[in-house]
């Protein structure tokens, strides 16, 4: 806390009204690259609309929209290498967004659907975790898991290995996207501490969105924000306007570079606000105003203000709006059609993946446990048995089994 | 994480490699060191499980030479092979140099690990190796477990030392939420198989609550993840070779009072021992002893004093009972644990008896005796026995004789369990 309250300030390229802001010099985009961000900005609300009613129609067990941070999420990924790592941070503080960063990478939204269903095209995860929780080595996007933080210092490590690799040392980074209520997490700290004195070439991007579920960040620190916390790990650092994809863009570029050259930690403070709930288990007007909402909707939308940006170089018009719009919605339908009539993995899938290389003998297939007769009955033939037993009589499995590809014949045969 | 200095300055002191890398002792029963103040026990020194001699260090049961090629018939040549008398800590340095060398990949990093470690197990190998793969981190449990995982994810073998297996704690979300789940969770579409996790573990005489701990069954639920304990230098070299190359993240235990008290001589070339084997070390058809780490030597201790008390614990020793043949077992791997090898043994048998230093309730022993009483029922002569730490919070100072599970606890347990 500075004597006059002052603040690191926050960069921005964009004002409201989608023009520059005297003295700002425009990142270096084309017509093709403006257009493309915009439309993959567009894209991840329209498939959170479609995901998020469907999951109030029980169709998908959970959800987390990106509402808002829609900015932050693609000019990030726009301004990365696609074969930079990237380590999300989970279900971080407020809501979830970093699927937008994937979809710029290529992962289609049949891959969407399929991981959010949990149905047998899911590559994720089998159909094993919570909707969102994406991942794709393709893509170079680590899956997601629920433990908060977890990935900060896991960034680092990744960090440690490119720089290692003499084929991508000087050429990608690791990037972790996390958010403020994450940041307060132990492994942040031990995340930041890594990077920097180790030192590992990681960009750290806070989403600072102002809620962690109900908790305002003014109950989540108070200093000045994440960004306050860079210097005192000797790490560069930059606050920047969420709700400006160019400021993003810009400054996630200039930051890599900072990286790669360093080989040390650099953190990125992205201001924005959750315009959703938390996820689909949180009605967040409990706990703040509908009209703040409504009204942070309206003034400072990162969408809107980049179109109007788009419109003012002659890029972008309302009929193109229009047809953007029809497309994707078109596009999400079909995929949401297909994922939903298709069935689950083979049941079987509940017992792979646990470990690599030999089985233990606990979970250990049928055929190598029959060479010996005593270890016979271990969990999947105990599984099967059971099925086998009360499959038909017992009515929550039997409902549950006509989901499975297989119908659980796998463990049965 | 509080190291008390006396660790390190003792181990300076007593450090007996010269600056050529070479052991000077000669013997281990003419040894010119005082013991530990502690006293390690005085059955390690003179234990019949520790192989003195190059031609038994060579027949070590289920070696297998990582230098042989794989594809050729299965031998066990032991001409042109050498041994090296090693200590435990030494045999830990040895198998990370020989990681190292192989695997241009491979790192090992931890708190105090460049300087050569509070114990001596990495010496020399920021020399050797240079500081990029050998190099301290920041004094964070969670974040030397999380960068682990980050290398490992990226197909980087990642050798992790945390300082004392008490401290492994603040990783324990890292490693069982994360490490052990990462494979499942992604569809095995990632994995963190390339980590390794040494740790120092088990009692060493006055470590108090905080340097004594044996947390293994802390892990043992944590599907995903091995966790592998040695007996000896041997053992350790080849099961950390092993635990390093297994497609799974290890969790490897080294019980810290046998780094310099246990010595053997140990094969200089590359071997492995299996994992998730038990190995049979004594054999015997009345009575099954289980254990691992430390404690394996106070079992042997037990057993000897069964058939030939010493006169003062005789009247506690009924003369029928000392011709027992007991079958002592080291399990190795805790997890997946040798279920296989127990039960047959006990089979045989009819009477087990777990030993371990962590306490009873939930431990280690727990796990196994409701496995074996499952499997074994209608053979088993007596209830399962456990010799195990008491349920304290820890083991306090000055009360330690009092907790470990000592030679002659485990010999009333036995005899316990012979006159059931």
């Amino acid at each position: 806390v500075t004597a006059d309250g002052a603040q690191i300030p926050t960069y921005r390229i964009l004002d409201g009204s989608g023009g520059p802001i005297d003295g700002a010099v425009l990142p270096d985009i084309d017509e093709a690259f403006a257009r493309r961000i915009y439309e993959n900005m567009l894209l991840c609300p329209t498939l959170d609309n479609l995901l998020y009613n469907i999951q109030r129609q029980g169709k998908i067990s959970f959800y987390m929209t990106a509402y808002g941070e829609e900015a932050t999420i693609v000019g990030s990924a726009a301004a990365l290498a696609l074969d930079d790592e990237i380590c999300i941070d989970n279900m971080a503080t407020g809501q979830y967004r970093e699927m937008g960063v994937l979809l710029w990478r290529g992962f289609t939204i049949d891959q969407v659907m399929a991981q959010c269903f949990g149905n047998e095209d899911d590559t994720s995860g089998k159909g094993r975790q919570m909707p969102v929780h994406f991942g794709s080595p393709a893509h170079h996007f680590h899956t997601i898991s629920s433990p908060l933080a977890t990935q900060i210092p896991q960034a680092a490590g990744v960090g440690y290995a490119l720089k290692r690799d003499p084929a991508r040392r000087d050429k990608n980074i690791a990037a972790v996207i996390f958010g403020e209520g994450a940041a307060s997490e132990g492994d942040f700290h031990a995340g930041m501490l890594l990077a920097s004195t180790v030192p590992s070439p990681t960009l750290f991007i806070a989403r600072n969105n102002g809620f962690a579920i109900s908790t305002p960040s003014t109950e989540q620190y108070y200093g000045d924000g994440i960004a306050a916390r860079g210097p005192g790990y000797g790490i560069d650092t930059v606050r920047v306007d969420g709700n400006d994809v160019l400021a993003v863009l810009s400054a996630v570029r200039e930051a890599k570079k900072r990286c790669l050259e360093s080989g040390r930690g650099v953190l990125l403070e992205a201001m924005s606000y959750r315009v959703g709930h938390h996820s689909t288990s949180d009605d967040s007007y409990v706990y703040r105003a509908r009209a703040e909402v409504e009204d942070r909707k309206r003034i400072d939308n990162p969408i809107s203000r980049f179109r109007l940006f788009l419109e003012s170089q002659g890029w972008w018009n309302e009929e193109q709006e229009e047809a953007l719009k029809a497309k994707l919605r078109k596009d999400i339908m079909e995929a949401f059609k297909k994922a939903e009539a298709k069935k689950r993995n083979n049941l079987g899938e509940l017992f792979t993946d646990i470990y690599g290389g030999e089985e233990p003998w606990n979970i250990a297939s049928f055929f190598l446990s029959f060479i010996i007769w005593w270890l016979r009955k271990q969990q999947r033939e105990e599984l099967a048995a059971l099925l086998k037993k009360y499959g038909d009589s017992w009515e929550p499995w039997r409902n549950e089994l006509a989901k499975f590809k297989d119908q659980g014949r796998n463990l049965l045969k | 994480m509080f190291t008390p200095c006396k660790f390190a300055v003792r181990a300076a002191r007593r450090s007996t490699i010269p600056k050529n890398g070479t052991c000077r002792r000669q013997s281990t029963a003419t040894q010119i060191e005082p013991p530990p103040p502690g006293g390690h026990l005085p059955s390690i020194s003179s234990s019949q499980l520790l192989r003195t001699t190059r031609e038994s260090a060579l027949r070590t049961s289920g070696i297998l030479w990582a230098d042989e090629d794989d594809s050729g018939p299965t031998r066990n040549i032991v001409g042109g092979r050498e041994t090296r008398k090693m200590n435990t800590y030494q045999a830990v340095r040895d198998a990370l140099s020989i990681a190292m060398m192989k695997d241009d990949s491979a790192v090992v990093f931890g708190e105090d690990v460049a300087f050569g470690g509070v114990f001596r197990c990495t010496m020399g190998l920021a020399e050797e190796f240079g500081r990029e793969r050998v190099f301290n981190t920041p004094l964070t449990e969670q974040g030397i477990a999380g960068f682990g995982i980050g290398l490992a994810s990226m197909g980087h073998t990642a050798i992790a030392e945390i300082q004392f297996a008490d401290y492994i704690f603040p990783a324990f979300d890292q490693l069982v939420n994360e490490a052990a789940k990462f494979r499942y969770r992604s569809g095995g579409q990632f994995n963190v198989g390339k980590l390794t996790v040494r740790t120092p573990t088990m009692s060493v005489g006055h470590g108090g609550l905080y340097h004594s701990q044996s947390p293994e069954g802390y892990f043992m639920g944590a599907a995903g993840l091995k966790i592998v304990i040695p007996r000896s230098p041997i053992q350790a070299k080849g099961l950390l070779l092993a635990s390093i190359r297994d497609p799974n993240p290890c969790i490897f235990m080294e019980p810290k009072i046998l780094y310099r008290s246990a010595v053997e001589q140990v094969p200089i070339d590359d071997f492995e021992l299996s994992l998730g084997r038990a190995e049979i070390l004594v054999s015997g058809s009345d009575l099954t002893v289980l254990t691992w780490g430390t404690p394996v030597y106070h079992c042997e201790t037990a057993i000897h004093m069964l058939s030939s008390p010493p006169p003062s614990l005789a009247p506690h020793v009924p003369a029928s009972l000392r011709s027992a043949k007991i079958e002592l077992i080291d399990l190795r791997t805790i997890l997946p644990w040798d279920v296989e090898t127990v039960t047959e043994s006990v089979r045989r048998t009819g009477r087990l008896v777990i030993v371990h230093e962590a306490g009873m309730t939930a431990g280690p022993g727990a796990e196994i005796s409701a496995e074996v009483q499952k499997r074994c029922f209608l053979k088993l002569d007596a209830p399962v026995k456990r010799v195990t730490g008491w349920d304290t919070p820890g083991a306090a100072l000055q009360y330690e004789k009092f907790n470990i599970p000592d030679a002659v606890r485990i010999l009333d347990g036995i005899v316990e369990t012979l006159m059931y």
